[in-house]
C-alpha cells in the first residue's frame, strides 16, 4: 500500500520543491559578476587607525590613505626611485643648504564630498596648514588626535625645519636648521601629505576638529566615502584630479586579516588585489594564469629586538648568545620560503650604502648556552617573545617565527612565551616597553640609508616608538648625525659602517631577513606597479 | 554418557541481554560501535600509538602531504602541518583530548543534572512548576550558545571552555531526570514501596534510580556528541583550547591558514572529529531502538 | 485558551526579565571594574570617570542601577561599542537581521526537503529507501558544521570556482540599509544594477545556507519520519484503510496532518540550532551577522558589545520558542505541554 503513495506524492508535491531546490543551486551560472570592470576591490591586511598617514606610519594606514586620498610636494618615482614632482612642480635650493624654494601646481581640486565642498584650489596656505600640523604646538590642530606624529619626529622633520613662510599663494619657502641631505626625499615620504587648510577652518568653526582625520578632504585620486571598522572602506574616483585621468570608478579596500582568505578571495575573483601574499603560497599564485605574481627586492628589514631596558637584555653577550641561539637560515627557509635574503645589518643590500664585509654571527647552540651561563643565565630562565599578530612585508608570519624561535630556545634551556595583541594594542604596549623581546621590523619609507639608521635605534626615536630595542648610544647617534652632513655618498658610508661595527658588538636587535617585496593580483589589472616605499598605489591601475 | 535432563533449559533472558541481542541486529549500528571501540582505545593507548611527540616541530619537513598523496611520505603518514608537527599523532593525542574531555563533561553534567532534576522531580507545589518553567524556556536556548556566553564571561581557554560546556549540559539532564521521575513516582511499583512508608529519599535511591540507567545511557550517548560538537567548536572559535595544545577542532582552527596549499590539514582533524560524533550517534541510535523494540516486543 | 496564553506571556516576561537580570549583572561578573568594562576608561582618568559614574548611576544601589540599565535597555540605548565606537543598537540589528535572513532561507530549505523525505522514509521504513535515507541522515547530523562549511568552500569555491566564499554581496555593489535583510534591501534600492546585484547577493548566499541546512535537514527528516511511523500504525489509519479508502486518501485526509501537526513545534524549534549553527558557518564565510560580530567582540573583549549581544540573542531565541508555543497552541488546542525532540 505505501508503494503506490511515494510514486504520487514524488509526482505531485515533491516536484515544485526539487525544482526549488535546482533553481536555487543554478542561479549560479547564470551570472557572473566577476568580470566587470567598475571597480576595484583590494583585499587588505588590516583596519586603518585613520586616514591620516601623518598620524600613523604603519603599512595598514598609509596604504588606506596617502597615495589614494592625498598628495605630497614631491614624489617618489615608483620604478626609478628618483624624485619627481607632485603637487610642487619645481623646487630649488640655495646654496647653503638652509632655504627651499617650491612652486605650487596650480589648478589642483579638493575632493567635493557630501561633508564638504572646497570653493578654493590648492595653495600656498594648504601647504602651511599641513605642515605647521605637526610642526607647530600652538597649532590649533595640533593635539587633535594625540598630537602624536611618530615618524615625522623619529626622523626629526619637525626639529629640521624652522620656518615655512608663503611668499605667495603658489610659492613656498622652508628654511632649515641645518643642512640635511635626506631633506628632500623625507617630504616624498607617506607621511608628508598636504591637506585642506579649508576644510580645517570648516571644522573649527563647527567644533568638529577630529573629523579631519576621519572623513578625510584631500587632493588624491580617489576620494573618501565611507568606512566600517574590520569590514570594508569605500573610495570613489575623484573626478577633477589634476595627474592623469583615472579610468576606475570605485575602489574598494575589502580588510581581511587571514592571509590564506585574501589569497582565496583572490582565486574566487573577490578581490583584484591582494595585500602581503603569504611565502607559501607564492607557487600557487604563479601556477594560476588568472593570477599575477610581481616581485622585486624590497626596502625593508624584518628582526628580533630585545628589550635593552630590562635585565637581563641589557647586557650586550646576553643578547649576542641569543642570536648565536637561533639558526637564521632555517628560519629564513621556514618563514620566507626562500623568498628572501638573509640579513647582516639593518640595511638591505639594494641599499647603496650596503656594506658587503659584514660577518654575520653564526648559529652555535653550544657555544650560546656556556655565554648564557657565564653571564648568569640559569637554566630554565623565562622569557617572552612578542610577535606581530599580522603579516608585514618583512615578516610573513612573525607568529610561525616565534614558534620556532621558542624551539630554539628550549635547546639552550630558555623557556620562551609567545604573547600577541591585536594589532593596534600590540603597537601600543611594546611603546611602553612591555616586552623582553619582539620580532617585527620595518619597512623603508624612502630609499636613504638613514630611513634605517635614526627611526630604528637613535636615542629620540625610542620616545617615538619606532625604536623596539629601547637601546641609546651617544656614539650610535653620532655617527648617524655626522653622516648626515655629507652629501657624498662615500663619505657618509664610512660613518655608517662605524654604526655597523657598533651593531655587531653590542647586538641590540638580531637582523633576520630582507623579504622580497611581491604583489599578487589578477592577471585583468593593468597599471599596478610595486612600489619600493612601501604605500601601495591605485591611481594608475586599470581592469580589462 | 550426558545426563538425560528432564526438563528443557530455559532461563529467560534479562533486559539488559535482549537489549544487546536487539541491538545486534542493527548492522549499522554494530559499526558504530566497533568504531566507537577503535576511539576509546586510540584515547587510551594514545600517548604509545603516536609516532612522534604531537608538539615536536620538524622544521625540515613541513606541510608534507600525507602518504597516499603522490609527494608524500612514509615517515608522516598523515603528512605534517605548517611547522613540520607530525598530523596522525596530533590527531591520535587531538582524538584523545576531544574525546577524553568530552566523556569527562558528560559524566559531570550527569552527576550534576541527575542530582538537581531528582530533587526538583520530587518536590511539588508552586516554586517547583516556576523553577521548572522557567528551565523549560532557558533550555530552548542552544547549549553552544550558552557555551558562548559563559566563555564570554569567564574568559577563552580550555578549562574555562571545559566549565562552560558541563554547564550548559546540565539543563538537558535536569529536564530529562525530572520528567522521568514525574512518570515514575505515578507508577504503582512506587506506590507500594511509598505505602511501605518509604522516604522520599528511599524511594529515589532505592525505586527510581535502578530504572532510570537505560535512559541515562541514551541521553550520555546524545549528551557526549554535543558535548564533542561543542569543544570542537569552541576549539575552532579560537574560543577553547589554544594554539600548541593539541585538539580537534583547535587544529582545524589553524588549518585555516593553510586552507588551500595544504587541505590535509583541515580535511584529517574534521574527519576525526565527524568519525567519532558519526560513532557516537550510530550506537546512541541503535540503543535508542534497540530499547524501543524491546519495549515494542515484551 | 486565554488563560493559557495568558501563562506564556507571563514566562516571557519572567525569562526576560531573567535574562535582563543576568546581562545586567554581567557587567560585575566580567574581570575589573564594572564602570571600566562597560565604558572602556580607567578609573585613573578621574575627571571622565566621575562623569560616566554619574552618567551610569553609578553611585546609586545596585536596584537604581539594574532599573536604569532597564529604563536605558528600553529607550534602545544599548551603549557603545569599544573597538568600534558606535551605538550598539545599530550594530546589533544589522548583523542581527543577517544572520535571521541566512537561518530563515537555510530554515525554508531544511522544511522543503526534509519533510518530504521524511516522508518518504517514514511510508517505506524499514525498506531500503529508508534504510539508505536514515544513514544519510545520521551522517548528516553529525558532520560539524564547521568542517563542512570549509569542505563546502574548498570544493565549490577554490576548485570549481562555482560560487563566491565571503560576504554578503560583491562590495562593488553598495546596497542601502533598509530591512537588513539583503534580498528584499536590493528589490527595495533604486541601484542602477538592480538584477546583477540580486544574482550576486543569491551566489553569496548559496554555500553558506546550503552548509548549515544540511545538519537541519538530516534532523527535520528523522523526526518526521519518525512521527509518520507513528501515525501510519495507529488505529485510526487502519479504521479509514477498512473503510476502503485508497493509501493516497488515506495519507492525504489524515496521515499528513496528523503526522505533521504534533512534530511542528519541534521542528520549528530547530530554528534555533539553526541560529547557532549560522553564527559559527558566518565566521567562516565572512557573513556579517550576529555570531561574526559577537566573537568578535569577544576576542576584543569588548564587554558592552558581549552583554548586549548575549541579551539580543538569547531574547530572540527564547520570545521565538515562546511565540511558536503559543502559535502551536492556537492551531492545535489539545496539545499539552511541549515534548522535547528526539531525533
Amino acid at each position: 500500500m505505501n508503494s503506490l503513495c511515494v510514486p504520487l506524492l514524488t509526482r505531485k508535491n515533491y516536484l515544485p520543491y526539487f525544482l526549488c531546490v535546482l533553481l536555487l543551486g543554478g542561479c549560479g551560472d547564470f551570472v557572473q559578476v566577476e568580470n566587470d570592470t567598475k571597480g576595484i576591490i583590494y583585499c587588505s591586511e588590516g583596519s586603518p587607525t585613520g586616514f591620516n598617514p601623518q598620524l600613523d606610519s604603519s603599512g595598514t594606514t598609509v596604504d588606506a590613505s596617502s597615495h589614494q586620498i592625498y598628495d605630497r610636494l614631491i614624489d617618489f618615482d615608483p620604478v626609478s626611485g628618483e624624485l619627481v614632482s607632485a603637487l610642487a612642480t619645481s623646487w630649488m635650493v640655495s646654496d647653503d643648504g638652509l632655504r627651499y624654494t617650491f612652486q605650487l601646481r596650480k589648478n589642483v581640486n579638493f575632493h567635493s564630498t557630501p561633508y564638504f565642498t572646497p570653493t578654493r584650489t590648492l595653495d600656498a596656505d594648504d601647504i602651511l596648514f599641513s605642515f605647521d600640523r605637526w610642526r607647530l604646538a600652538e597649532h590649533p590642530f595640533h593635539m587633535v588626535s594625540g598630537g602624536d606624529y611618530p615618524y615625522i619626529n623619529s626622523i626629526g622633520l619637525d626639529q629640521l625645519i624652522s620656518n615655512i613662510t608663503r611668499l605667495n599663494g603658489y610659492r613656498v619657502e622652508i628654511q632649515l636648521e641645518r643642512p640635511e641631505s635626506s631633506f628632500l626625499a623625507n617630504l616624498a615620504t607617506d607621511s608628508a601629505i598636504i591637506l585642506s587648510a579649508e576644510y580645517g577652518g570648516k571644522l573649527k568653526q563647527s567644533k568638529t576638529k577630529d573629523l579631519i582625520d576621519s572623513q578625510p578632504i584631500g587632493t588624491g585620486p580617489y576620494k573618501f566615502v565611507s568606512y566600517r571598522q574590520d569590514r570594508f572602506i569605500r573610495f570613489l574616483r575623484h573626478d577633477g584630479y589634476w595627474g592623469e585621468e583615472n579610468k576606475t570608478e570605485q575602489l574598494i579596500f575589502d580588510i581581511t586579516p587571514s592571509s590564506s582568505l585574501r589569497l582565496a578571495k583572490l582565486i574566487t575573483g573577490e578581490c583584484d588585489v591582494m595585500a602581503f601574499p603569504a611565502h607559501i603560497e607564492l607557487d600557487i599564485i604563479r601556477q594560476r594564469k588568472e593570477l599575477s605574481l610581481d616581485e622585486k627586492p624590497g626596502l625593508n628589514v624584518g628582526f628580533w629586538a630585545f628589550n635593552t631596558s630590562k635585565a637581563p637584555f641589557d647586557n650586550p653577550q646576553v643578547r649576542k648568545a641569543l642570536a648565536m641561539a637561533i639558526d637564521r637560515d632555517a628560519l629564513l627557509e621556514a618563514i620566507y620560503f626562500g623568498s628572501a635574503v638573509p640579513a647582516v645589518s639593518i640595511l638591505p643590500p639594494t641599499s647603496w650604502a650596503f656594506q658587503g664585509d659584514l660577518k654575520n654571527i653564526s648559529y652555535n647552540p653550544i657555544a650560546a648556552k656556556k655565554i648564557l651561563l657565564e653571564n648568569g643565565i640559569e637554566p630554565g630562565f623565562v622569557m617572552n617573545i612578542w610577535a606581530m599578530p599580522v603579516e608585514r612585508a618583512y615578516n610573513p608570519n612573525a607568529m610561525k617565527m616565534a614558534a620556532l624561535i621558542q624551539a630554539y630556545l628550549q635547546d639552550v634551556d630558555i623557556r620562551a612565551n609567545i604573547v600577541s595583541y591585536e594589532w593596534g594594542t600590540f603597537r601600543g604596549r611594546l611603546k611602553q616597553g612591555g616586552h623582553d623581546s619582539v620580532l617585527i621590523g620595518w619597512s623603508a619609507d624612502n630609499g636613504d640609508p638613514d630611513n634605517f639608521y635614526r627611526p630604528l635605534l637613535s636615542c629620540p626615536a625610542i620616545k617615538y616608538g619606532t625604536n623596539r630595542a629601547m637601546w641609546c648610544s651617544p656614539e650610535y647617534d653620532s655617527y648617524i648625525n655626522q653622516a648626515l652632513q655629507f652629501t657624498d655618498q662615500e663619505e657618509r658610508a664610512y660613518f655608517y659602517a662605524k654604526a655597523n661595527e657598533l651593531l655587531m658588538a653590542e647586538m641590540p636587535l638580531v637582523p633576520i631577513a630582507h623579504a622580497i617585496h611581491y604583489q599578487a593580483y589578477r592577471a585583468n589589472l593593468t597599471g599596478l606597479v610595486i612600489n619600493p616605499f612601501g604605500g601601495i598605489r591605485f591611481a594608475p591601475v586599470e581592469k580589462n | 554418557m550426558p545426563q538425560f535432563n528432564l526438563y528443557q533449559e530455559e532461563f529467560p533472558p534479562s533486559p539488559l541481554q535482549v537489549t544487546w541481542q536487539e541491538f545486534k541486529l542493527n548492522h549499522i549500528a554494530v559499526i558504530g560501535l566497533y568504531c566507537l571501540i577503535f576511539f576509546v582505545v586510540l584515547a587510551v593507548l594514545g600517548p604509545f600509538l603516536a609516532p612522534f611527540d604531537p608538539l615536536q616541530q620538524h622544521i625540515d619537513s613541513l606541510l608534507i602531504p600525507p602518504s597516499w598523496e603522490p609527494s608524500g611520505g612514509i615517515v608522516h603518514l598523515f603528512g605534517t602541518d605548517g611547522l613540520g608537527r607530525d598530523i596522525l599523532s596530533r590527531v591520535i593525542y587531538g582524538c584523545r583530548m576531544t574525546f577524553g574531555i568530552s566523556i569527562l563533561l558528560v559524566l559531570l553534567a550527569l552527576l550534576i543534572g541527575v542530582a538537581l532534576g531528582a530533587v526538583a522531580g520530587m518536590s511539588r507545589g508552586l516554586r517547583s512548576s516556576f523553577v521548572n518553567h522557567l528551565l523549560d524556556s532557558l533550555m530552548a536556548i542552544p547549549t553552544l550558545l550558552i557555551a558562548i556566553i559563559i566563555i564570554a564571561i569567564l574568559g577563552t581557554g580550555l578549562v574555562n571552555s571545559m566549565w562552560a560546556i558541563t554547564l550548559a549540559l546540565v539543563p538537558k539532564f535536569i529536564h530529562q531526570t525530572r520528567d522521568f521521575v514525574r512518570n515514575e513516582v505515578r507508577k504503582e511499583y512506587v506506590m507500594a514501596a511509598k505505602l511501605d512508608g518509604a522516604s522520599k529519599r528511599q524511594l529515589f535511591f532505592n525505586s527510581i534510580l535502578p530504572n532510570m540507567g537505560e535512559m541515562l545511557v541514551v541521553q550520555g550517548t546524545f549528551a557526549l556528541s554535543i558535548a564533542i560538537l561543542d569543544i570542537s567548536a569552541l576549539g575552532f572559535l579560537n574560543l577553547g583550547a589554544q594554539a600548541p595544545t593539541p585538539e580537534l577542532g583547535a587544529m582545524l582552527y589553524k588549518g585555516i591558514e593553510v586552507a588551500y596549499i595544504a587541505p590535509w590539514n583541515i580535511a584529517l582533524p574534521g574527519a576525526a572529529i565527524f568519525l567519532m560524533i558519526v560513532s557516537i550517534n550510530l550506537v546512541g541510535d541503535g540503543l535508542r531502538s534497540a530499547l524501543r523494540s524491546r519495549l515494542l516486543h515484551s | 485558551m486565554g488563560n493559557f496564553v495568558l501563562r506564556q506571556f507571563n514566562l516571557l516576561v519572567l525569562t526576560l526579565f531573567v535574562l535582563s537580570l543576568f546581562s545586567f549583572s554581567l557587567a560585575y561578573l566580567f574581570p575589573g571594574d564594572p564602570l571600566t568594562n562597560l565604558t572602556g576608561i580607567a578609573g585613573s582618568e578621574q575627571a571622565d570617570y566621575q562623569l560616566l559614574n554619574d552618567a551610569f548611576h553609578m553611585q546609586g544601589n545596585v536596584l537604581q542601577q539594574y532599573f536604569y540599565y532597564l529604563g536605558a535597555l528600553f529607550k534602545g540605548d544599548w551603549g557603545i561599542s569599544f573597538s568600534s565606537g558606535l551605538p550598539l543598537t545599530n550594530e546589533i540589528s544589522r548583523t542581527l537581521a543577517a544572520s535571521i535572513e541566512l537561518s530563515t532561507y537555510a530554515f525554508i530549505f531544511s522544511f522543503s526537503l526534509g519533510i518530504p523525505l521524511g516522508f518518504i522514509a517514514g511510508l517505506r521504513h524499514y525498506k531500503i529507501t529508508d534504510n539508505v535515507l536514515l544513514s544519510v541522515s545520521v551522517i548528516g547530523y553529525s558532520i560539524p558544521v564547521f568542517w563542512l562549511a570549509l569542505i563546502v568552500i574548498l570544493l565549490f569555491s577554490l576548485q570549481l570556482g562555482w560560487f563566491p566564499l565571503s560576504g554578503r554581496i560583491s562590495l562593488l555593489f553598495d546596497v542601502p540599509l533598509k530591512t537588513g535583510f539583503i534580498l528584499f534591501d536590493i528589490l527595495l534600492s533604486d541601484l542602477p544594477d538592480k538584477q546583477e546585484a540580486f544574482y550576486d547577493a543569491l551566489r553569496h548566499l548559496i554555500l553558506p545556507t546550503l552548509s548549515i541546512a544540511i545538519v537541519t535537514t538530516a534532523i527535520v527528516l528523522r523526526i518526521t519520519r519518525r512521527s509518520v511511523i507513528e501515525t501510519m500504525n495507529s488505529e485510526f489509519i487502519q479504521a479509514a484503510y477498512a473503510r476502503g479508502l485508497t493509501s493516497r486518501q488515506v495519507l492525504q485526509h489524515h496521515g499528513i496532518a496528523n503526522a505533521l501537526i504534533p512534530i511542528l513545534p519541534v521542528l520549528t524549534m530547530q530554528f534555533t540550532t539553526l541560529l547557532t549553527n549560522a553564527m559559527i558557518v558566518e565566521i567562516i564565510f565572512s557573513w556579517p551577522g550576529i555570531g561574526n560580530w559577537l566573537i568578535q567582540a569577544i576576542y576584543q573583549r569588548d564587554y558592552p558589545a558581549i552583554r548586549a549581544g548575549m541579551l539580543a540573542v538569547s531574547s530572540l531565541v527564547v520570545i521565538l520558542n515562546m511565540s511558536i508555543n503559543i502559535a502551536i497552541r492556537l492551531i492545535d488546542p489539545t496539545r499539552g505541554r511541549l515534548e522535547h525532540a528526539t531525533i
